[in-house]
């Protein structure tokens, strides 16, 4: 994409996206645009120089130089980070979300920096017990979600050491809906018990999006009550709520090579039960994303789903 | 609560129709003598030709139109003519077929002249939707041809010049192909040579036009066919004669391209268009979810809880009740945002 022209007057380039094409040819309704929202995917809030010397005039001056990019077609490419319409102005500190891999080594990613997902029973079988924690760092069952306890595990609050973890969140913060997004073709969302979560649609690029919601998904999602200092929270601030989830891995996956062949590579994993020097894996790397609807922040989570070769 | 999307009222939409019009120019050394007729295209049923932008070959190049040529059955040509015929009359009856339509005997009707003196013999000219879009713009069509020689016959100076000049207020509605309009030529009084069909994007031009007499002199032939000519010579009578009767489509189409000019025209580009304000009021969309916009969840353009938040609008998205991205429209440059200012960003989709 190249950079719109910002020598004149302002202009708006705007286009559909992939997924709005595909649903005005559907004709069956579903594309109607309801409502919008404002991004600022561009800007490098670090370039705001709250201290230049000049005076206030001069704070922003890099900012508004960014140079904006055309519009993406690809629905996932765009609105990475959303504006938040808070109705106070006096907010000092706004939650992120983060990955809790401290929880216990049942939340740790794998020493790759990936979570795996082991997609076959013999993978699964291949990925345990042998780095002496309760099962392999980072390996989740594919096939059978419920055969160890690793999982994923992601914590909102304020990451902060300037506010003590025991006041509570201010309820303006506290992000009551969670999206998931994660591709349709490789795995899917499960709880803790095994229980697959509701697809809210699945795109045109095969992207499947959950939405999972406080008080309705009540095994994937929950108030923190932990309000202590302790190490087993990544958030050092006031807390708000946990995403806890789990990945089953697709049926295509599991019984067929054809996405670790056309997407994927092989490479050792070491320390499995096949050995310390390891064995062979089909893997396919991957992003699951996860969005506070309400308060708009987002990460991806690391992913590779493995098939011993 | 927080909350990332602002849901559209209903006096946030409005609803536009707008003409959009491209001058569309060509000339005719494309159409006979720049590629060396690499870029027309002729096919294996020969009914009609193919005149390309560059040669045809090339993924690059683009259809730009069709010629081909016309008998009715009651033509006094048809019962002399022995090349192609059968497809001569088969062309003349698809196209009238769909640009003059059926009388209320289900009989296919013939092309007719403003007075409703029958064309029975007629030069098809098919441009590709890649050039007229959605129509041909009234009274901005221009042909001009045969570029040698006097055109004795009605005192028409040369190139002959061929303009829909009464199109713009002097159409008609009554082909079931939508509307068209005359077809006229000359600088020394106007002469009826064919018709226009605007949404169709054919021109219909009486068959004897652009075909020379034995000595190679352009001259004009009227309608009807040899029996009811009116204003040609007997040479050109004779010739044109010939050439419908003894030659095929191809070489007729030939014809037509070795004596075109140029040719230039208005398209019509009809945009609908939904126009979604987006309202940003001064208590909307201060603070953001960019990673940057925060150092350890503290917001970086602040240094005090008491600052006004800014916020620098990049990006608009039009959203689904279920949060699908739909569609997408980018500022050129960013837009400052705080507290103090409020802003209606105008996003028009164009369909």
């Amino acid at each position: 994409m190249a950079f719109l022209d910002n020598s004149g007057d302002i202009i708006l380039d705007a286009v559909l996206t992939d997924t709005g094409r595909m649903r005005m040819a559907k004709g069956d309704g579903s594309f109607k645009i309801v409502k919008f929202a404002l991004g600022d995917d561009e800007i490098n809030y670090e370039l705001y120089s709250k201290d230049h010397a000049s005076g206030s005039a001069y704070y922003d001056l890099d900012v508004m130089q960014t140079p904006i990019l055309e519009a993406f077609t690809d629905n996932a490419a765009s609105m990475k980070s959303k504006l938040i319409s808070i109705p106070r102005t006096n907010i000092l500190y706004l939650p992120v979300l983060k990955l809790n891999e401290v929880f216990d080594s049942s939340t740790a990613r794998h020493s790759s920096g990936y979570f795996l997902v082991a997609v076959d029973s013999d993978s699964e079988t291949d990925l345990a017990n042998t780095d002496g924690g309760d099962s392999f760092t980072g390996a989740l069952y594919g096939e059978s979600p419920t055969g160890n306890g690793n999982r994923i595990r992601i914590d909102q609050g304020l990451d902060t050491s300037e506010i003590s973890p025991a006041r509570a969140l201010d309820p303006l913060l506290v992000e009551t809906q969670y999206m998931v997004e994660i591709d349709n073709r490789l795995g899917s969302i499960v709880s803790g018990d095994g229980t697959r979560a509701s697809i809210s649609y699945v795109d045109d690029d095969n992207i499947a999006t959950y939405f999972l919601s406080l008080g309705t998904d009540t095994e994937l999602i929950s108030e923190i009550t932990n309000t202590s200092a302790d190490t087993s929270m990544t958030i050092s601030g006031p807390r708000g709520t946990k995403l806890v989830f789990k990945v089953q891995s697709s049926l295509e996956l599991n019984t067929s090579d054809y996405f670790f062949t056309t997407l994927g590579y092989t490479e050792d994993i070491a320390n499995t039960v096949s050995g310390a020097g390891g064995a062979s894996y089909k893997q396919i790397k991957t992003t699951i994303r996860v969005t506070g609807v309400n308060t708009g922040y987002r990460i991806d989570i690391p992913v590779r789903f493995v098939k011993k070769a | 609560m927080a909350t990332t999307f602002k849901n559209f009222l209903s006096n946030d939409l409005a609803n536009t129709r707008t003409l959009l019009h491209e001058a569309i120019p060509v000339t005719g050394t494309i159409v006979s003598g720049t590629y060396s007729d690499n870029n027309i295209k002729e096919y294996g049923h020969g009914m009609f030709q193919s005149v390309y932008d560059y040669p045809y070959l090339s993924s690059s190049a683009n259809q730009i139109f069709d010629v081909t040529f016309g008998l009715a059955n009651n033509s006094s040509l048809s019962a002399s003519t022995t090349n192609q015929i059968a497809k001569k009359c088969n062309i003349y009856n698809q196209m009238a077929q769909t640009l003059v339509g059926y009388d209320q005997t289900g009989s296919i009707k013939k092309f007719t002249d403003s007075n409703g003196n029958e064309i029975r013999d007629a030069l098809f000219v098919n441009f590709a939707r890649l050039l007229t879009k959605d129509e041909i713009k009234k009274g901005s069509f221009s042909l001009m041809a045969l570029t040698g020689g006097v055109i004795n016959a009605l005192s028409l100076s040369h190139p002959l010049t061929i303009t829909d000049t009464s199109g713009a207020n002097g159409y008609r509605v009554d082909s079931p192909a939508g509307e068209y309009g005359y077809l006229y030529a000359g600088d020394r009084g106007l002469i009826e040579v064919g018709q226009l069909y605007y949404q169709a994007g054919i021109a219909v031009l009486s068959g004897g036009l652009v075909y020379g007499s034995a000595g190679g002199a352009p001259v004009y032939c009227e309608y009807g066919g040899p029996d009811s000519h009116t204003a040609a010579s007997t040479a050109a009578t004779a010739s044109f004669q010939s050439v419908a009767t003894g030659s095929s489509l191809n070489v007729m189409a030939d014809g037509f391209r070795t004596r075109l000019h140029n040719v230039s025209f208005n398209n019509t580009t009809e945009l609908n268009s939904t126009i979604y304000f987006c309202r940003v009021n001064h208590n909307d969309f201060n603070y953001s979810s960019n990673p940057t916009y925060l150092t350890g969840s503290k917001i970086r353009v602040k240094t005090r809880a008491s600052d006004a938040p800014v916020t620098y609008i990049t990006t608009i998205g039009l959203y689904s009740a279920d949060n699908e991205l739909l569609a997408v429209a980018k500022l050129s440059e960013p837009l400052r945002k705080s507290a103090d200012t409020e802003l209606t960003l105008r996003v028009r989709l164009d369909y």
